[in-house]
C-alpha cells in the first residue's frame, strides 16, 4: 500500500509552463514536455475556417496558414501586446493547448507554475493569472530567468540572461527570491535582431523579395558572432526567379547589434552587486533563451568581460525547455500547504 | 559534515526562497502584506523646496488674480462635481478671463498656437515616477511607475500614428529620472507640449477619480498634498528655483496649459464613464507641481486612475484599460490640437 501522501499526489498533475514571446513550452510531472510557437490564429471569416479546418491554430501551424488567419503573438516585447482583446485571448488559448498537450488525466488536479518574461510580471501579472486560472485547480506566476535559476539549482551567487525574443532578462540570485533591483530587462532582443537583418538585406538586395518571417528563420539557422568558418547563403526571389544570396555579414551585424546593451548590462548588474561577491557572480553567468544559440555569444561575453578579472560564461543545455523544466521543480517542490490557499 | 552542513544551507535557502514566491503570489491576489502603500523618499532638502513653492504660490495668487487666472476661477476642491460634455463657446472650468491680453488671446475660442499658427512639432510624454521612486503601491503590488510607463508607452504609439507631431519620453524604462532632468530633456528637445502620467492614491477613499493639474496655486489640503509627493525627487536646488519661477509670466504657458488640461480631462472622463459609472471627475486643477512649473510650454499632469481602489488596481491589469487611457489621452491631445476643426473620438 502506498504512503498517504503518495496517494494524494497521484491525482495531481504538476506543470510547469514557460509563457515566452517567441515559443512557449511546458514539461509536466507525467513526463510530458512539448513545446509551440508563440502564435495564435484564428480564421479570418467562414470561407477560411473551412480551408484551415480549425476554429483556432497554434504556433508553426497559424504561421503557416498566417493569410488566413487573425494571427496574434501576444506576448511581443515581453507583454501582452496591442491587439488588446484578442492578446488576452491567445495567452489564455496557448495556456490551455499546452495544457491539454501535457494529457492530463480527466480528474486530475493541476498544479502549475507560470514563468513569463520579467517585464510582463509587473503590468501583466493578474491579466496573466486571469488567463491561466480557468485551466488549473491552483497557480503561481514567476518571472522566466527566476524559474531556470531555480531548476538549474543556482540558488546563490548567480547571474542569468536570458536572451528572449522580445526581451533580455537579467536576474541575479543570491539565496532569496530576487527583488526588483536584482533584475533588468533591456529590448535589444531577437525581435530586433530580426529587424536590423531584414533592413540589412533590403539595403543590400532592394530587387529581392523576403519577409520577416523568412529573416526570422534565416537568423535561427545561421546565427553567429564574431567569425565562423562558413558561408551564408539562401534562396531569395528576384522577379519570381529564385537567385541565391550571400548574407553571411549582414547575418553577424545584425547578431553583434544586440552585444553593447548586453554587455553593459551585464557590468551594470555585477557592479550594483556587493563587492564581496562580485568574483563569485562573474564566475557564475548563465545564458538561457533562444539568444543563447547564438553561435560564439557566450565565448564573446566571457572576452569583453575579461578587463574587469576572470569570468565564465555558460550556456543551459537545453534552452527550450530550461524554463518550463525550472517551473516544474518549483511547483513539484512547492508545499501543499502553499498550494491550498492558490 | 561539511557537506552535510552545506546540504543544510541549501535546503534552508530553498525553503525561504518557496516561501518568498508563495508570499508574491499571494501579493497579487490582494492578500498579501496590507501594510504595503505609498513609500517616497522624502528628505529634508525636498520639504524645503515644496515650503517654497507653497509661500511662491501663495504670495502670487494675487497677482495671477489680476492677470492670467480669472477671479471666478477657483483652485482645486475637494468636493467632486459631475460633468457635462463641453460645448462650443462654453468654458468648461469658470468664466473668462479678465484682463486685457486675456480678453484678446481669448476671442474666438482659440488656442493661442492656432491664433499665432504655431505647431506642435514635438510632444513629450511623461511616465511619472520609475526606477527607485514606485509612486503609490496597490494592495496587490501594483506599481504607479509601471503602469505610467505602460500607459505613456501606449500614448507614444497611438500619436506617433495619429498626429504629426514628433514624439518623445522622459524615459522608456524602469529608470530614475529627477524632476529636473526631466525638464531638462523637455527643454533640450525643444518639445511643443508636455504631458506627465500619473495615478491617483486616496486611501481613505474607495473612490475612483480622474483629475488633471495645470501649474498654479492652490489653497486645497489635498492638492498640496499631492504636489508635496508628486514633486519628491526634483533636486532643484533654490537659485535655480528663482529663476524658474520668473517663467510664471508666460501667460501664454498658463492659458494654454489650461485649455490642455480642460481637453485632457473631458475626454479622460467622458470616455471612462462609458466603462464605469462609479467613476469621479474632479476636475481640471491647478497645482504647484514642479515639473509643471520647469517646463515653458502648455504642460499638464493627469492622475488618469486611482490605484488605491482595489477593482481600479484590477482592471489596470487588464491592458484593454490601459490601452483605452492611453486613447482617451491620444484624444484628448488631438482634440486640444485641432481645437475648432475636428473633435476626436477616443477609438480602440
Amino acid at each position: 500500500m502506498k504512503p498517504k501522501n503518495e496517494q494524494k499526489q497521484d491525482n495531481l498533475l504538476f506543470v510547469g509552463i514557460d509563457l515566452g514571446t517567441s515559443r512557449s513550452a511546458i514539461s509536466s510531472s507525467n513526463g510530458m514536455r512539448e513545446w509551440i510557437e508563440s502564435y495564435v490564429g484564428w480564421p479570418r471569416d467562414f470561407i477560411a475556417e473551412q480551408v484551415v479546418g480549425k476554429s483556432v491554430l497554434f504556433g508553426a501551424e497559424a504561421l503557416q496558414h498566417r493569410l488566413s488567419l487573425d494571427l496574434c503573438r501576444p506576448l511581443e516585447r515581453g507583454i501582452i501586446k496591442e491587439g488588446i482583446e484578442s492578446s488576452e485571448r491567445a495567452v489564455k488559448e496557448i495556456i490551455r493547448y499546452l495544457i491539454d498537450l501535457a494529457k492530463p488525466e480527466p480528474d486530475q488536479k493541476i498544479h502549475a507554475v507560470v514563468g513569463v518574461p520579467a517585464d510582463s510580471l509587473k503590468v501583466n501579472k493578474l491579466a496573466i493569472r486571469k488567463a491561466v486560472t480557468d485551466y488549473v485547480h491552483a497557480l503561481m506566476v514567476v518571472s522566466e530567468p527566476f524559474a531556470i535559476a531555480y531548476g538549474m539549482n543556482l540558488l546563490n551567487n548567480a547571474l542569468i540572461i536570458d536572451i528572449g525574443a522580445g526581451t533580455v532578462d537579467f536576474c541575479i540570485m543570491h539565496g532569496t527570491i530576487p527583488s526588483e533591483e536584482d533584475q533588468k530587462t533591456i529590448f535589444t532582443a531577437g525581435d530586433y535582431i530580426d529587424e536590423q537583418l531584414f533592413n540589412y538585406l533590403i539595403e543590400k538586395y532592394p530587387n529581392s523579395r523576403f519577409n520577416k518571417n523568412m529573416v526570422r528563420q534565416f537568423k535561427e539557422k545561421f546565427s553567429f558572432v564574431r567569425d565562423i568558418d562558413e558561408v551564408i547563403r539562401v534562396e531569395l526571389p528576384v522577379n519570381g526567379k529564385p537567385v541565391i544570396h550571400e548574407i553571411k555579414d549582414e547575418v553577424r551585424r545584425s547578431c553583434e547589434s544586440i552585444l553593447p546593451a548586453l554587455v553593459e548590462t551585464t557590468t551594470e548588474m555585477i557592479a550594483r552587486f556587493d563587492p564581496e561577491f562580485q568574483v563569485k557572480i562573474k564566475n557564475n553567468i548563465i545564458l538561457a533563451g533562444g539568444g543563447s544559440l547564438i553561435r560564439h555569444i557566450a565565448e564573446y561575453l566571457q572576452d569583453a568581460l575579461k578587463e574587469y578579472g576572470t569570468c565564465k560564461v555558460t550556456r543551459v543545455t537545453e534552452p527550450l525547455f530550461a524554463g518550463a523544466d525550472g517551473a516544474l521543480r518549483l511547483a513539484q517542490d512547492m508545499p501543499s500547504k502553499y498550494w491550498e490557499t492558490l | 559534515m561539511i557537506p552535510i552542513l552545506a546540504r543544510k544551507n541549501d535546503l534552508r535557502i530553498r525553503q525561504n526562497i518557496l516561501r518568498g514566491v508563495y508570499e508574491e503570489n499571494l501579493l497579487m491576489l490582494g492578500r498579501g502584506h496590507p501594510a504595503l502603500s505609498r513609500h517616497r523618499p522624502f528628505p529634508l532638502k525636498k520639504i524645503l523646496l515644496y515650503a517654497v513653492v507653497c509661500l511662491f504660490a501663495i504670495l502670487m495668487h494675487g497677482q495671477y488674480e489680476g492677470t492670467s487666472f480669472s477671479p471666478s476661477e477657483t483652485p482645486a476642491n475637494i468636493g467632486t462635481y459631475r460633468l457635462s460634455p463641453p460645448t462650443a463657446g462654453v468654458s468648461w472650468e469658470g468664466t473668462a478671463n479678465t484682463f486685457e491680453f486675456s480678453d484678446f488671446v481669448n476671442s474666438g475660442n482659440l488656442p493661442l498656437s492656432h491664433m499665432f499658427g504655431l505647431k506642435i512639432r514635438t510632444i513629450m510624454i511623461d511616465a511619472g515616477h520609475g526606477g527607485a521612486d514606485s509612486g503609490s503601491i496597490g494592495k496587490m503590488g501594483t506599481k504607479e511607475k509601471d503602469i505610467t510607463l505602460d500607459i505613456a508607452k501606449r500614448l507614444k504609439t497611438h500619436l506617433v500614428k495619429t498626429s504629426r507631431s514628433h514624439v518623445l519620453m522622459t524615459r522608456e524604462d524602469d529608470s530614475s529620472v529627477p524632476l529636473h532632468k526631466r525638464v531638462a530633456l523637455t527643454q533640450e528637445a525643444k518639445a511643443d507640449l508636455f504631458i506627465s502620467i500619473h495615478l491617483n492614491y486616496l486611501p481613505r477613499k474607495p473612490t475612483n477619480i480622474i483629475e488633471t493639474y495645470y501649474f498654479g496655486p492652490s489653497n486645497d489640503e489635498k492638492t498640496l498634498r499631492l504636489a508635496k509627493q508628486e514633486n519628491a525627487g526634483s533636486e532643484y536646488g533654490l537659485s535655480d528655483f528663482k529663476e524658474v519661477m520668473e517663467k510664471l509670466g508666460k501667460t501664454m504657458k498658463l492659458q494654454e496649459s489650461k485649455e490642455f488640461a480642460k481637453s485632457i480631462q473631458a475626454n479622460l472622463f467622458l470616455n471612462s464613464r462609458k466603462h464605469s459609472e462609479d467613476i469621479q471627475n474632479y476636475g481640471v486643477k491647478r497645482a504647484p507641481f514642479v515639473v509643471l512649473l520647469g517646463v515653458d510650454v502648455p504642460a499638464v499632469l493627469a492622475e488618469v486612475s486611482c490605484l488605491s481602489n482595489d477593482e481600479e488596481e484590477r482592471e489596470l491589469s487588464s491592458e484593454t484599460h490601459r490601452e483605452n487611457i492611453a486613447s482617451y489621452l491620444t484624444a484628448g491631445i488631438l482634440d486640444y490640437l485641432n481645437k475648432g476643426a475636428i473633435t476626436y473620438e477616443a477609438k480602440k
